[in-house]
């Protein structure tokens, strides 16, 4: 009797958990776009219940459920434009930023969990993430990349250093197949915001059933593969067929597995006129009618090799989205009045700049005889006050901004008054006598100030050929110092020159775009000399910095303090640590006074079709949120 | 042909070649107009500080993409008509959803002078001054005859100082090139052999180099601490070192085929040497052809500085050359809103006309076998 | 013949030689290389960007060894006919050549085509109706056409096909037939759009051409053989297609060697601003950027292609003016 009721209850046990386990599944019914639906009819395409992962992610739709179909039209410049592609469809990191651009969330690790001092993250990956050819997606691919490739001395002569801490690179720990333990050598808050910026992608871009024939661990017979592709080591031929973040060649291998929205169709090549990406048939996400997102098939980008033509394009209502490389303040007009004809409506893309255009002072001036005065900021606060930042507001920025210095924007958690507004105010005649008190009150015959020594004083400012903000800028300064008596002479160049000078450190003032307005953290170059290429407070200070003091010159003490900060804030363990490391370094850079910007970073404006739903109105414009993808354009689609 | 009228015992007279030409050349109506208007370039391009209304970098916030302004003449006053030209002011309106710069009548009349006190400048870069031409009376107004660019300078301005650079390295490179031209040229067709052999070489390997890299790499390693106009005569320099080329080698071609005509025979057998055979002689019928090409290739050279200027390698912002003014206007928002932007091109077609014309009249002229 | 036709053959080795190390040493002579190139294109656009990436990368193209030994790998590479890789690309330089190569030869051909099937009647009609209205108004046009830079027009013209008659912009090609495989529909398609870069391309090259033909016709017309020939009787058209016209061509033959590579390269300005699929602007982009094997093949193509039509051109030469003795 009782062994009866105990099999009965067993059954019944079994029959609902079985019910209660199967639940999501059959509950839950997806649909797909109708071109897979008709490849599944036809038995090449498995059903998609079991192409998504267990529990796909459910995007909210910014406005509407769309429904399937389309293909949307966009453009990439000719050269090394790999970086759009990148913008629109590759975006697939462990995190990614929610749309505000205020944190990192959830992505293709469903949830994460650090230990006490943040070194060690343990990422739970979504269950059942399939690549683009239906091979499962796990900790196996994680591992593929933390600890095969990154510690690969062949494959990075050093380790990127978003992943290291404390010299050491990272290392992966496979709890079981979607569980991943990731551990530094010391405390790694903002680790989950790296890997939302597109530098964090790396530990899932590789599928490792994949890729791992192109790599010596796995591939016996990979000699004979090299000489047949012609390379001459593997780690080209690695990067050739499996792409790196952000190379051309990410995007010219159809064959490779992705996990993103679309899939490479037509590749990106030298000698092509469009890029095609079209559905993945295995994307993991979906709206919450249960549909397999993208909505829309394909994503036509057009090769086009001048911005003027493609605004034209643009204006033409030949694009369906374009936010890139037309959104300069001054095609605003002519994006606006041909708006009703072109079809499209403007799309506002927020600054996340700080300074639209600073004035980069060189700490190391080469010239001994301008050294000192470059060095001296009273110097630097004079001619600050002689800028009419009014009057370049209104011709070089359509009266769009206000002016400001350089530092966190208002709103942000480390605004920093003194840093964002000291000597904005235009004051000629303060300038006039602090320049005097420096001890270059001599003028010759044309009213411009001598050195010292009677030899005349002379700046010159480099600025790019192709940056026109820049020269209007810097043309407008010069007429404005002229008027306090300091000449300046203005060197347009081509790209490449501005950077060499910059190298070797053979330049007076540079001009350029202050980054990191909002989430001042991720990139402080203007306030802490650390990034290679465009720290121009001084460029030797960084390769001190960077070389542990082997190299380069040795920095002021106010910046030697900040790189400490910096440093410390790099190990924080606390998040309340971080912030007042990171606010200590915002008053040492506001004290110091190296940069001298002129306004705050402008609000500019892309185009989207009238057509195309589900894109936000305004969305930050940055490269760390690389818009539009975090906006989801997976949730984009076309209205009949 | 000398002229020698033979008119009775009273009075020989006689007229040089050059006074021949000179008669030929007057009755050709259009040379002589082309002949106006290149020596009126050429002298507003040497006084262009006077010339110009205003300073040429003078910008203005509130003025920016002035459109151009029509001179009225006659003013209506109180007590009648006035001789007094006037053009009416505007204000800038920006339209506050697109950005777009429009004008309003601003009810005001902005009076202008003829050798008013304007902005200072110094003449030639060493007598300050500040007479100008044409200038509004009350030096703190502006006036634009061709309208303003995006930062509120005067068109006009800057197309007549863009053409003191524009106009002197077409006559610069043009200079270098024909002389290089015609010395191996000739060298080559008249010397034939190992002369001419390896001359042609040269020239093709010269030719068969694309003149974008050249420029690209040759601007690119010009220091970069000379002053503008030292790297501009320097790219002169280089672009009258290609271009030469051409030249040489159709100088040769007509050469090889004057070698065997018979006055070149007579001349040869009469004793002179070959210097004298090639520039008293053979030279001379290549006038016309020089000419021709001459006169076009100052244009080229003009052009040539566009397409550099275009490429970013050539006379860049703050300097003012037609090739940077367009390079400027090379952009939608330019062409949709503020078409007067693109004048300097009229500025380099007017020139490049009034110089074929000239060429042609010089060339008609020289011809000694013509009407 | 024969024999001068072999030994100028021969002579283009050496000359091809030479060629290559100038054109090596052009390229280098940008400052910085591909490595710095990149990261500063990465940099202008606000893209961070990683510097331990950037060495390994420099030492993975071989970009740290001395000129001399980057030189020998690329020369005895294109001896064996191996053109080397795009650092950009990471494809074939052959490839990304020969995908380029047809429509730029097409485009460079028809323009060339346009250009003297245009320019040399006008030229003669000029000389022969001097100062005639017809006269006047083609070298009124004909100056336009010179005077006005071609990259403008190509964008004034664009902003009117757009804003006016809704073209697609730019392409040789509608979308339709971008990708699609050769038919008798996707040449017309190509003709279609195909005329607007043959006229702005043609038109200043027509020009110039109109005024040496009429300068040069002119001087003929003016010599007593011409006079002689009318007094035989000789109809005024035959006259002129039998005697002076085949003077007045001599120079037009000579230039004709180097027309086609200043075609490929006057074009690439153009070709930007049109969006037109040819190798101009790869070439351009391969120079700014200093892709080194694509830009070093390109232009040792077009040096090739200039020597071989040097000797065309020679020959053609002396087949038109038997005057002439080379020896």
């Amino acid at each position: 009797m009782a062994g009866l009721g105990e099999m009965m209850f067993r059954t019944l046990a079994t029959f609902v958990a079985g019910v209660l386990l199967a639940g999501p599944a059959l509950a839950a019914e997806y649909h797909e776009a109708p071109a897979l639906a008709a490849l599944v009819a036809q038995g090449k395409l498995p059903p998609v219940a079991q192409r998504l992962p267990q529990a796909p992610e459910v995007v909210q739709p910014v406005q509407s459920i769309g429904h399937y179909g389309g293909v949307l039209r966009t453009a990439v410049r000719g050269d090394s434009d790999h970086n759009a592609i990148l913008k629109m469809v590759g975006n697939m990191g462990l995190t990614r930023w929610s749309m505000d651009y205020s944190k990192p969330i959830a992505n293709l690790a469903e949830s994460w969990a650090t230990n006490e001092d943040a070194s060690e993250y343990t990422f739970k990956l979504r269950a059942g993430l399939k690549w683009s050819d239906g091979v499962p997606f796990g900790a196996d691919d994680v591992l593929f990349f933390v600890n095969d490739l990154l510690p690969n001395k062949q494959f990075f002569q050093s380790p990127p250093s978003q992943y290291v801490i404390n010299g050491q690179p990272m290392r992966a720990e496979k709890i079981d197949d979607s569980t991943v333990k990731i551990s530094f050598a010391g405390s790694y808050l903002r680790f989950p915001w790296v890997l939302a910026t597109p530098l964090g992608q790396h530990p899932v871009l590789y599928a490792k059933h994949y890729c791992q024939q192109f790599t010596p661990m796995y591939n016996p017979d990979l000699p004979k593969l090299l000489t047949e592709a012609h390379q001459p080591d593997w780690p080209t031929l690695f990067r050739q067929k499996c792409g790196d973040i952000e190379i051309p060649a990410r995007w010219s291998n159809p064959d490779k597995p992705v996990m993103d929205p679309w899939v490479i169709s037509t590749p990106y090549t030298g000698g092509g006129t469009q890029v095609v990406v079209r559905r993945n048939p295995y994307f993991w996400q979906v709206d919450p009618a249960g549909n397999q997102l993208p909505y829309i098939d394909s994503v036509n980008m057009k090769v086009i090799g001048d911005i003027q033509t493609m605004l034209l394009a643009a204006i033409g209502g030949q694009f369906d989205l374009l936010v890139r490389h037309i959104n300069t303040i001054n095609n605003k007009p002519v994006l606006a009045q041909h708006a009703a004809e072109g079809g499209y409506s403007l799309v506002t893309l927020s600054p996340t700049d700080s300074s639209a255009m600073a004035l980069w002072f060189n700490e190391t001036e080469l010239d001994p005889k301008l050294r000192p005065l470059m060095r001296n900021h009273d110097f630097r606060e004079a001619l600050s006050l002689a800028i009419d930042r009014d009057e370049i507001n209104d011709i070089v920025f359509l009266g769009q901004s206000k002016p400001w210095q350089v530092g966190p924007l208002p709103g942000d958690k480390f605004y920093n008054e003194k840093l964002g507004t000291q000597y904005t105010q235009y004051d000629p005649d303060t300038a006039n006598q602090m320049l005097d008190k420096l001890g270059l009150a001599k003028r010759d015959g044309d009213g411009m100030r001598l050195l010292p020594d009677g030899s005349k004083l002379f700046l010159s400012i480099d600025a790019m050929t192709a940056d026109t903000a820049a020269i209007d800028v810097a043309e407008l300064v010069k007429k404005q110092w002229a008027k306090v008596g300091v000449n300046i002479g203005i060197n347009t160049m081509e790209r490449s020159l501005y950077y060499e000078r910059a190298q070797n450190n053979a330049y007076d003032i540079g001009t350029y775009a202050v980054p990191s307005g909002l989430n001042a953290t991720s990139d402080p170059r203007a306030l802490i000399a650390i990034q290679t290429l465009d720290s121009r407070q001084s460029l030797p200070w960084v390769k001190w910095y960077s070389t542990g003091g082997k190299a380069g010159e040795e920095p002021s003490d106010s910046m030697k303090q900040r790189m400490k900060l910096w440093d410390q804030w790099k190990q924080a363990s606390s998040e309340q640590q971080a912030d007042q490391l990171f606010s200590q370094i915002c008053a040492l850079a506001a004290d110091a006074f190296e940069v001298v910007g002129t306004v705050q970073g402008v609000t500019t404006f892309g185009i989207r079709s009238n057509k195309l739903m589900n894109v936000p109105t305004s969305m930050p414009n940055g490269w760390d949120y690389p818009n539009p993808a975090p906006t989801l354009p997976q949730q984009y689609y076309f209205a009949n | 042909m000398s002229g020698v009228m033979l008119a009775g015992p009273a009075a020989l007279q006689s007229a040089s070649e050059a006074r021949l030409m000179w008669l030929r050349f007057c009755r050709h109506r259009l040379a002589m107009f082309g002949m106006v208007v290149v020596l009126l370039m050429y002298l507003i391009a040497i006084f262009a500080e006077f010339v110009a209304p205003c300073a040429p970098d003078k910008s203005n916030a509130r003025l920016v993409f002035h459109p151009p302004q029509a001179i009225h003449l006659l003013d209506r006053a109180d007590d009648g008509w006035h001789l007094r030209p006037y053009v009416y002011a505007v204000r800038l309106a920006r339209d506050p959803v697109t950005l777009a710069p429009t004008y309003v009548a601003d009810n005001r009349k902005v009076y202008l002078r003829l050798f008013a006190h304007g902005d200072a400048y110094r003449m030639w870069t060493l007598f300050p001054a500040s007479l100008h031409l044409l200038a509004p009376e009350n030096p703190r107004d502006s006036v634009f005859l061709l309208g303003g660019d995006r930062q509120g300078r005067d068109m006009l301005s800057r197309i007549i100082y863009g053409a003191r650079a524009s106009l002197s390295i077409g006559l610069l490179g043009v200079a270098n090139s024909l002389l290089l031209g015609i010395v191996f040229g000739g060298l080559s067709g008249f010397l034939g052999g190992r002369v001419d052999w390896l001359i042609q070489r040269v020239i093709e390997f010269i030719i068969s180099l694309p003149t974008i890299p050249i420029w690209l790499a040759l601007a690119a390693a010009l220091p970069k601490n000379w002053s503008p106009f030292a790297t501009y005569f320097t790219i002169t320099l280089i672009i009258s070192l290609i271009g030469w080329t051409e030249l040489a080698r159709v100088v040769r071609g007509r050469f090889l085929a004057l070698r065997s005509e018979s006055f070149v025979t007579a001349a040869w057998l009469d004793g002179c040497g070959r210097g004298r055979i090639i520039f008293r002689h053979m030279l001379p019928s290549l006038t016309s052809h020089i000419i021709a090409s001459v006169t076009l290739a100052i244009p080229v050279m003009i052009l040539a500085e566009t397409a550099l200027s275009f490429l970013g390698v050539g006379l860049r912002p703050p300097a003012i050359s037609w090739g940077a003014l367009l390079q400027e206007a090379q952009n939608v928002q330019s062409i949709a809103s503020a078409p007067w932007l693109l004048l300097p091109g009229a500025a380099v077609a007017i020139t490049v006309m009034a110089l074929n014309f000239l060429g042609d009249g010089l060339r008609d002229a020289a011809d000694p076998h013509g009407q | 013949m024969a024999r001068f036709i072999t030994r100028r053959l021969l002579g283009m080795i050496p000359f091809i030689f030479l060629v290559s190390i100038t054109v090596f040493l052009l390229i280098k002579l940008t400052p910085g290389d591909f490595v710095s190139n990149y990261a500063a294109s990465l940099a202008a656009s606000g893209e961070t960007v990683d510097d331990a990436m950037l060495a390994s990368m420099r030492a993975r193209y071989g970009l740290d060894q001395p000129l001399l030994i980057q030189y020998w790998d690329w020369i005895s590479g294109v001896a064996r006919g191996d053109f080397g890789y795009s650092f950009e690309w990471q494809q074939p330089v052959v490839s990304l050549i020969g995908e380029r190569i047809g429509l730029t030869l097409v485009l460079s051909l028809s323009t060339l085509f346009f250009t003297w099937a245009i320019a040399l009647p006008i030229g003669v009609y000029s000389a022969v109706r001097r100062y005639s209205i017809g006269d006047y108004i083609f070298t009124f046009l004909g100056f336009v056409g010179l005077a006005v830079p071609g990259f403008l027009i190509g964008l004034v013209l664009m902003f009117v096909g757009v804003s006016v008659f809704h073209t697609d912009v730019g392409g040789l090609f509608s979308p339709t037939y971008t990708n699609a495989p050769w038919s008798i529909a996707r040449v017309g398609d190509l003709l279609k759009h195909l005329w607007v870069p043959m006229i702005i391309l043609g038109v200043s090259g027509a020009a110039s051409l109109i005024r040496i033909m009429r300068a040069n016709l002119l001087d003929q017309l003016n010599q007593p053989y011409v006079d002689t020939a009318r007094a035989k009787g000789l109809s005024e058209l035959t006259l002129l297609v039998r005697y002076p016209i085949r003077v007045a061509l001599n120079p037009f033959v000579s230039t004709l060697g180097f027309i086609l590579p200043q075609l490929v390269s006057g074009s690439v300005i153009i070709s930007i601003v049109l969006n037109l699929p040819t190798a101009g602007p790869l070439l351009l982009q391969a120079l700014l950027g200093q892709d080194q094997y694509l830009a070093g093949a390109f232009l040792l193509l077009l040096c090739a292609m200039t020597v071989i039509g040097t000797l065309l051109s020679d020959i053609l030469l002396a087949l038109l003016d038997p005057r002439i003795r080379f020896q």
